[in-house]
């Protein structure tokens, strides 16, 4: 199959592999090598070319270079995922390159972001988070279902069924890539069809009986004691600058504005905005806009 | 030694005596492996066996090294799905893990026994923005002997007081063994919820009530 095309989407002008804790991960550039970087951490089940749109627009006035993240897209999959080893790859990346760099995530990518500029502010020149501020306080419901009131031991005993499966999990191929845009569809209805065979182009892979996600299977299916309400507490020691982006039209997977007004309090130095017309995948659905915005804020 | 598979790791599940009775099953300590446990079976009344946790012992390490207690209690469970219903006797991470795996298979464990040891503290009950820095995760120390090197993140996982007690509260039987340590706030809400007792004394004194506690 021939490598699709999409208006303003530009293929990374460099690619190679990184080794954090021993993990293959996958990072594009775009732009300058020797200019200020730029680095740019994606959202759950996503994967680094969702910045082909975002990149580019960057890429003459800095080095951006894009993260795929451990069990996503061409970076290896591991035995077992957690949030802190994402930040520890984040992290192993900034430090490589040497000189600091400002820190772009979405989602679930902006709250790892924001953690590497707490954990790591000496590599991070200013940071911008893209509508990643956690779950809501009641917690994550899973995609298409809902949240689950029961306690930890009997939840933890689901965790443990899991598993007992999980050596031999795997992704139902779908006959056709239309298929996969289609279902990914559903939970992003904002994100245009076109667009979404691009990005799935590369966040797909052909097997026997149709297309898969690349993403592991295995990802997302952990179990611990993290909870909402320790997400905003914990900014207050930000010693970086923030940008905090969302979109202005309702998503469902956008947090009510007064929980994110919340957290956000906590930041020391913030700066916000609202993008018209994009819902929570600001950076698809108004790399321009969103351009703009970054270019404004991050000093070359 | 069994070679029994948690995900994508291989484990080494290690049986240390085998007789009718009731069974019994080791998780060692931070650092440790089953070799620690060489010297149980005499104190127990019926089958003996003890796991190497994933990047200790004879077992492989977990590729990306996102070691948390969690996922060793699925070490764990591996373990019992392969041997059956068996009390638990945990050394320090290991006893965190015997009081996660009790409280959430309380139909296959009777009983556990929770000892002190490497690892039984964890990295607090919070995140602490203070202290949260890149020790928890990156730089954590140099590696322990025989280990892979970022089981050391095991020392730095929250344990909250409350989320400890929950599984105390569904554990069928615990018993605490009293040492000369300040203990962990985890440590503290589970001994102070009423399935958990205070361990008689020496080792082989508290495995012998364990074992009559819980057969028939």
């Amino acid at each position: 199959m021939t490598e699709p095309h999409h208006p303003g989407a530009v293929a990374p002008e460099r690619s190679r592999f990184f080794t954090s804790d021993g993990v293959r991960l996958r990072v594009d550039a775009w732009g300058d090598p020797s200019a200020t970087p730029v680095v740019l951490l994606h959202g759950a089940f996503d994967h680094g070319r969702g910045f082909d749109l975002l990149a580019p627009l960057l890429a003459d006035r800095f080095h951006v270079l894009s993260l795929t993240s451990r069990g996503h897209g061409d970076s290896e999959w591991v035995d077992s995922y957690a949030w802190p080893n994402d930040v520890a790859d984040a992290v192993n990346l900034l430090r490589s390159l040497r000189t600091p760099a400002h820190l772009v995530g979405h989602s679930r990518g902006g709250g790892q972001a924001t953690d590497v500029a707490l954990w790591a502010p000496e590599c991070v020149r200013r940071l911008v988070n893209i509508d990643g501020f956690g779950p809501p306080p009641e917690g994550f419901a899973p995609p298409g279902g809902s949240l689950d009131p029961r306690p930890a031991p009997l939840r933890f005993r689901d965790y443990l069924d899991r598993r007992r499966k999980a050596v031999a999990r795997a992704w139902r191929p779908y006959p056709r890539i239309e298929d996969l845009v289609a279902r990914r569809r559903e939970q992003n209805p904002r994100l245009s069809p076109a667009w979404l065979h691009y990005f799935l182009h590369h966040g797909a892979r052909e097997v026997e009986g149709g297309w898969v996600w690349k993403t592991d299977p295995e990802f997302a299916t952990g179990f611990g004691p993290w909870r909402p309400e320790w997400i905003g507490p914990g900014w207050k020691g930000l010693r970086v600058p923030m940008l905090a982006i969302v979109g202005s039209e309702p998503d469902s997977w956008r947090l009510p504005e007064a929980v994110v007004a919340e957290r956000l309090a906590h930041v020391p130095d913030l700066a916000r905005a609202a993008v018209p017309g994009a819902g929570h995948f600001v950076h698809m659905e108004r790399p321009r806009e969103t351009a703009e915005l970054l270019l404004g804020f991050l000093e070359p | 030694m069994i070679s029994i598979q948690h995900g994508r790791v291989s484990l080494a599940l290690h049986p240390l005596s085998e007789t009718a009775g009731p069974k019994l099953l080791c998780l060692h300590a931070l650092g440790g492996s089953a070799r620690d446990f060489l010297e149980t079976p005499p104190l127990w009344p019926g089958s003996v066996f003890a796991l190497d946790f994933a990047g200790h012992g004879a077992s492989g390490p977990l590729r990306g090294g996102a070691y948390h207690p969690e996922l060793l209690a699925g070490d764990a469970d591996a373990a019992l799905a392969e041997i059956g219903p068996a009390c638990l006797v945990g050394a320090g991470i290991g006893a965190y893990v015997a009081l996660l795996l009790a409280g959430g298979r309380p139909d296959a464990v009777p009983g556990a026994l929770l000892l002190p040891g490497a690892g039984l503290a964890g990295g607090g009950v919070a995140p602490d923005p203070e202290t949260d820095t890149l020790a928890r995760w990156v730089d954590f120390g140099a590696p322990l002997p025989g280990c892979d090197p970022a089981v050391r993140r095991l020392e730095r996982d929250i344990r909250p007081p409350d989320y400890a007690a929950a599984f105390a509260q569904t554990a069928r039987r615990l018993l605490l063994m009293a040492a000369d340590f300040t203990p962990p706030p985890w440590w503290q809400a589970v001994r102070a919820t009423p399935t958990a007792m205070l361990a008689p004394g020496d080792i082989a004194t508290s495995l012998a009530q364990l074992a009559a506690a819980t057969s028939g």
